[in-house]
């Protein structure tokens, strides 16, 4: 981390721990002894503001402020803790900790959130301070996953091996991470702020349109990487694609750019209504061209200041994520493997194994999808049995995704079949990612204090009713994601169909909506009609499906795809049919 | 009086320590359990009640106050929001304490 405003410090490479194994050396951001200092300070601070806390000496107003920077809420049932994991990546020591957390101080599970990071449901107060201390042993903290200031940088889940990819973003989110944490000047913004980085070109993984600040590595037309720039996307109560406000900047001027547009943000960002407070509002108040008008003004101010980051900086920060040590391997086609007796298993490897750009390598994806546990729930037991198997064949590391799954970013193609089988004992070999019942669902009512209406429910419903896999494979890709209020944490506007939760005289009720996506030809989606009860909303999405079977043009048609020629009418039409 | 078909009132917090739901009961202490929690009939019953629950803001946070329907001795909230908060989550906690 930075002292403060992106200024180089002196470096100390000094580890208060012990250094991670060989296997796990060189895949990701190391601490040195000014983060470590850092992290077990806030825990330390932490530590005596509960202790003042449960001893009556400050109140809850005085109090949640702190809790909040401290990524704890308060909940409907208990106070939630949110652990930060930067773009995503942790390692074999970090997972285990989680596991270890979740079984000494929750409830045996922790839950993966669509910012890429880890929260626990049920810590009590006083185990807070503990929790935070253990986490500072293995470099993990809760900082600034609340509150509004800049929140957790997300990545593509590929980044560093997505074969379609221009340059490894996760450099670049590691220099905002430690350019953003502790910000001074941005640590009461009119609202929170969420950046996300991608460094595919071609195909958006990490959904910048809907960030804040989206950033995708481009190429010049000398050929050299730099960046575009979006800004004033966003989900919650009003639905914005972000805009595209520069076509590329330099390099060096990352830093300067985010910060001229957070010093306008923070100048001119609404703080007299939180509904009215996030960028997006703003961008669209100035409008696009006047925004972007005065970011580049302010931007003249800071282009040329400490902020500039030079080659030598990357690189100091890009060793850290150094490739592996991968074996020469021959190319490997898995097609015929796909297309083999064991039908389970070639369905998993057409459907969970990705594209990896060494060759003889995959990225596997595990879903957290099962059926009788809420979609991103993963047990203390997971946790464990992930850390074993990203030792045993992915170097040591695993990403969480934002549609809360988990990759192993570097499987052996020749270790594919010992690692399904590992997978199958496991109960995580569900060859489901990207299609129907791989849910996006936040916790909703169940455990959320501003949900309306629950909503893993209504995902384990979806689930049990497309439990079929020669059906679920015949539908194809298909995003359903779910929220439990507007605020939309559960993604729904940007489903190719959505659930939205919303509070009836008192009763949950749910709205669907058809055509988000979350990707490259962004959309939001629209509202069918009124809304359903919880039967009624499981019903409708089948019969959203049968309606797209029946009028698709080819088996290769999307989902999307036929909405999109089609239109909502025939699917409203069959929805409210008995209406 | 309570609205939307309410009959009482209710008070809850959050437990300090916990975070756990609990209810401001007859004898003026705290209870988990909403059955055994006041339940009263009119606004300034409610309105002293609430202000008492806002002085142990060592013991609770965020005292509150919803509607529920009481019907032969049963307290019963007007809202999902408030049944969910009562009774625990609604799906599967892996080691429920």
């Amino acid at each position: 981390m930075y002292a403060s405003r992106g200024e180089p410090r002196r470096r100390t490479p000094i580890l208060k721990y012990p250094s991670l194994s060989n296997t796990q050396s060189c895949l990701m951001y190391q601490y040195d002894a000014y983060d470590q200092k850092i992290v077990e300070e806030r825990a330390r601070q932490f530590r005596g503001q509960v202790s003042r806390r449960l001893s009556g000496e400050t109140t809850e107003n005085e109090f949640k402020p702190l809790r909040l920077q401290n990524g704890l809420y308060m909940q409907l049932h208990a106070y939630m803790l949110r652990i930060a994991v930067p773009y995503g990546l942790m390692n074999s020591r970090q997972l285990r900790k989680l596991g270890h957390i979740a079984r000494t101080y929750d409830r045996g599970y922790g839950h993966l959130t669509t910012r890429q990071n880890v929260q626990f449901n049920w810590p009590t107060l006083e185990s807070i301070p503990k929790i935070l201390d253990e986490l500072a042993e293995v470099q993990m903290h809760a900082v600034q996953t609340s509150g509004n200031c800049i929140r957790n940088t997300t990545s593509d889940p590929f980044a560093g091996v997505a074969p379609d990819e221009l340059e490894d973003p996760r450099p670049y989110c590691e220099i905002i991470r430690q350019w953003s944490t502790f910000h001074p000047e941005f640590a009461y913004l009119p609202r929170k702020f969420k950046i996300a980085v991608t460094g595919t070109p071609s195909h958006d993984r990490a959904a910048i349109r809907y960030h804040d600040i989206g950033v995708r590595i481009v190429k010049n037309a000398a050929g050299e990487h730099g960046f575009e720039i979006w800004a004033g996307g966003g989900l919650g109560r009003t639905p914005v694609i972000g805009k595209p406000i520069r076509a590329f900047i330099e390099y060096e001027h990352l830093l300067s750019y985010l910060e001229a547009i957070l010093r306008v943000y923070n100048l001119h960002g609404r703080r007299d209504n939180k509904y009215k407070a996030r960028i997006k509002i703003l961008v669209n108040e100035m409008t696009p061209a006047k925004f972007t008008a005065a970011v580049e003004a302010e931007w003249l101010h800071l282009k040329d200041s400490a902020l500039e980051l030079t080659r030598a900086e990357i690189e100091r920060i890009a060793k850290d994520f150094a490739p592996p040590a991968y074996e020469t391997l021959e190319p490997v086609d898995l097609v015929g493997a796909e297309l083999g007796k064991d039908r389970d298993y070639a369905r998993w490897l057409k459907q969970n194994v990705q594209p990896h750009k060494v060759p003889g390598y995959k990225a596997v994806v595990l879903t957290f999808k099962e059926k009788e546990n809420p979609p991103g729930d993963v047990s203390d037991t997971q946790f464990d049995a992930v850390a074993d198997l990203a030792d045993a064949f992915s170097f040591g590391h695993a990403v969480v995704t934002h549609t809360q799954n988990l990759v192993l970013r570097d499987v052996k193609v020749s270790d594919l079949p010992a690692l399904y089988r590992r997978l199958v004992e496991l109960d995580m070999a569900t060859a489901n990612y990207s299609l129907l019942t791989d849910i996006i669902c936040c916790p909703g009512l169940d455990y959320c204090a501003l949900a309306n209406a629950r909503a893993i429910p209504v995902a384990l419903e979806l689930n049990k009713r497309f439990d079929d896999m020669d059906y679920l494979h015949d539908i194809g890709p298909c995003s359903v994601k779910i929220s439990g209020c507007i605020n939309a944490c559960g993604h729904h506007h940007i489903a190719n169909i959505g659930i939205l939760g919303i509070n009836k005289q008192g009763e949950e009720a749910y709205q669907l909506t058809l055509g988000g996506h979350d990707s490259d030809s962004a959309s939001i989606g629209r509202i069918l009609g009124p809304a359903f009860d919880e039967a009624g909303v499981v019903d409708a999405v089948a019969t959203v499906i049968e309606v797209y079977l029946a009028a698709r043009s080819s088996e290769d048609e999307t989902f999307l795809e036929c909405y999109r020629r089609l239109g909502e009418k025939p699917f409203k039409e069959a929805v409210y049919a008995g209406d | 009086m309570a609205t939307r078909g309410g009959t009482h009132f209710v008070i809850s917090a959050s437990l300090t320590d916990s975070g756990a739901p609990t209810y401001l009961a007859l004898d003026g202490g705290w209870t988990p359990d909403l059955q055994c929690a006041a339940a009263v009939a009119t606004e300034a019953e409610r309105d002293a009640l609430l202000e008492r629950a806002l002085r142990e803001e060592r013991t609770v946070c965020d005292p509150y106050f919803f509607d529920v329907r009481v019907e032969g001795g049963t307290i019963d909230p007007l809202s999902a929001r408030e049944r969910i908060r009562a009774a625990g989550p609604t799906t599967r906690i892996r080691r429920p304490d």
